[in-house]
């Protein structure tokens, strides 16, 4: 995180500070301080000390008549700097701890126009999208024989084909319907799972798409798009088959979940052993680990809840991004828009499986597919998530999990990713925006230095 | 009272290539108390999941080789996002 750090240096400091005649650095002023990253462009300023205005008055209250010293004596100087998310709370107190000349620590947030928000017209097309990702498809990486599962509400191929002005293919046999639910692959009505099935084919135009309808189920549920985690608890069951009978030299299967959980009133309490927000044995997480552990590549939606401005349906009170979303196995993707600028709604860290998400961001509220009509945008970490695990199958399709293992391609996808926010990681952007040139770079890299061989 | 149907979620620890019939039968359960549709989903590693009664869920619970119920809460889309009534 940012912070701003007031502080009474040396009287000599404080006179260099606030004479605009003479010059003093963040250097001058903090040196270097323990756990901070100064920024040493930023020109000290010195803050006046507020005084009451007539004798006697509360030393410590704003509410009344003050004057404000600026004699060295009085002011001190601010200086910033950035701190590791992690244990911030800690770091502070022992910054505060290690230099007695501090006398305050407060955030620097980022000052920005209003983010992206639900409603909000798209920004930018799905066309920007593809630009960014223009160097995988110069490098033949473009899906071809790599399967992308879009765990959904079911895909509907004749429109991707109207928008996408090109051939789609939808693998029958190994889509699968959720006991009870009818439809057939790729003959859905067009809603969110078409959304999510256009937006991963934007990097990957020639992956195989299967079609798991798992937000279709027919069991309880107070809306038509929605399940039960018991379904998606099926589902995983049966990708886990079709990936085993993949040859080892040939097995590519990237798993798009841009679902989850809004409220834990539908969750057994933290402490219950059966809980799933904050429960690695859960027979869910326990799945996405088999799945991930056979060679998958699963990607989760890290969740509309951001504080900027969250969904209507929040109602974790903190630490939106819950289960599987924040599984350790998985991708959790949080959106930006085509600016790069994280929308509002993109759910922020720590997460309550994993703390360290969403582990990277991808882009979001576009003109893309037109699912939801011709002025609504692809929209929430919903569009983010496919966006992201089209750019993993435009990676697999030469560089299957027996020579790019699933933790090493995360890996490089938070390595090489445009870094955003504060500095590395934090909970805004995880380890910033997937960068498809450094992706690219670090590929060739590899494959000059003979880690591992191509399909 | 709404009738108890099968949506708790339950594992069972049973050999490779169980069936469903070998999990009513650890269990001591009927038919009727489990949701035959769902079936018995492979978990791949020794164990396996179904859905049943809230009152065999119960009844499970301590059950050697048996685990649960798990939360099976609803999930819905990410998108897209719906605005709070004071931000439209």
């Amino acid at each position: 995180m940012r912070v701003l750090i007031q502080m009474k240096p040396e009287r000599d400091v404080v006179e260099a500070v606030a004479n605009p005649q003479l010059t003093a650095t963040t250097q001058d002023v903090a040196g270097s301080m323990p756990g901070v990253e100064m920024d040493q462009s930023f020109t000290p300023v010195a803050l006046p000390r507020p005084l009451p205005s007539t004798g006697g008055g509360d030393p410590l209250s704003l509410t009344q008549s003050l004057r404000f010293s600026m004699r060295p004596e009085d002011a001190t100087v601010m200086v910033r700097g950035e701190i590791h998310d992690y244990d911030a709370a800690s770091r502070l107190s022992m910054l505060a701890l290690s230099r007695p000349e501090i006398v305050g620590i407060s955030a620097d947030p980022v000052i920005q126009t209003s983010p992206t928000c639900p409603g909000d017209g798209p920004v930018g097309t799905s066309q920007d999208v593809k630009n960014f990702f223009a160097e995988l498809g110069a490098d033949d990486l473009d899906g071809n024989g790599v399967a992308v599962a879009i765990t959904d509400t079911g895909i509907n191929t004749q429109h991707l084909i109207n928008e996408l002005g090109h051939p789609v293919t939808v693998d029958a046999a190994r889509s699968w319907n959720p006991p009870g639910v009818p439809g057939r692959p790729g003959q859905f009505p067009v809603d969110h799972g078409t959304m999510c099935a256009f937006d991963a084919l934007l990097a990957a135009p020639k992956a195989t798409l299967i079609d798991v309808p798992v937000l279709l189920s027919q069991a309880q549920g107070p809306t038509v798009m929605s399940g039960l985690l018991s379904d998606a608890v099926a589902a995983y069951a049966h990708l886990w088959s079709v990936l085993e009978t993949m040859p080892d030299d040939k097995r590519a299967l990237v798993v798009s979940n841009s679902w989850g959980s809004f409220s834990p009133r539908w969750d057994f309490a933290p402490s219950h052993p059966g809980n799933y927000s904050d429960n690695p044995g859960h027979p869910f997480n326990l799945m996405v680990t088999a799945l991930e552990s056979a060679g998958a590549d699963v990607l989760f939606a890290a969740g509309n809840c951001g504080l900027d401005c969250p969904d209507n349906r929040c109602e974790f009170p903190d630490r939106p991004i819950v289960g599987a979303n924040s599984h350790p196995r998985a991708l959790s993707i949080g959106g930006v828009d085509t600016r790069g600028h994280r929308v509002g709604y993109s759910s922020q860290g720590p997460g309550r499986l994993d703390a360290n998400k969403p582990d990277i961001c991808a882009y979001t509220h576009f003109e893309g597919s037109h699912a939801f009509g011709a002025d609504a945008p692809d929209s929430g970490t919903s569009a983010a998530c496919p966006v992201a695990a089209g750019v993993v199958a435009a990676i697999r399709t030469q560089w299957s999990t027996n020579v790019l293992k699933p933790a090493e391609l995360r890996t490089l996808l938070q390595r090489t990713a445009d870094d955003r926010g504060a500095a590395g990681f934090d909970f805004d952007y995880g380890f910033g925006i997937i960068n498809v040139p450094s992706i690219m770079d670090a590929l060739r890299r590899r494959s000059k230095n003979g880690h591992g061989t191509r399909r | 009272m709404a009738p108890d149907k099968p949506t708790s979620l339950v594992t069972v620890t049973l050999p490779s290539g169980a069936t469903l019939e070998d999990a009513l039968r650890k269990l001591g359960i009927g038919r009727e108390a489990v949701d035959t549709d769902y079936g018995l989903v492979d978990l791949h590693n020794g164990t396996y999941a179904l859905l049943v009664t809230e009152a065999v869920a119960e009844r499970v619970h301590g059950m050697p080789g048996a685990q649960g119920p798990y939360a099976n809460p609803k999930i819905e889309p990410f998108g897209p996002p719906q605005a709070r009534p004071d931000e439209d």
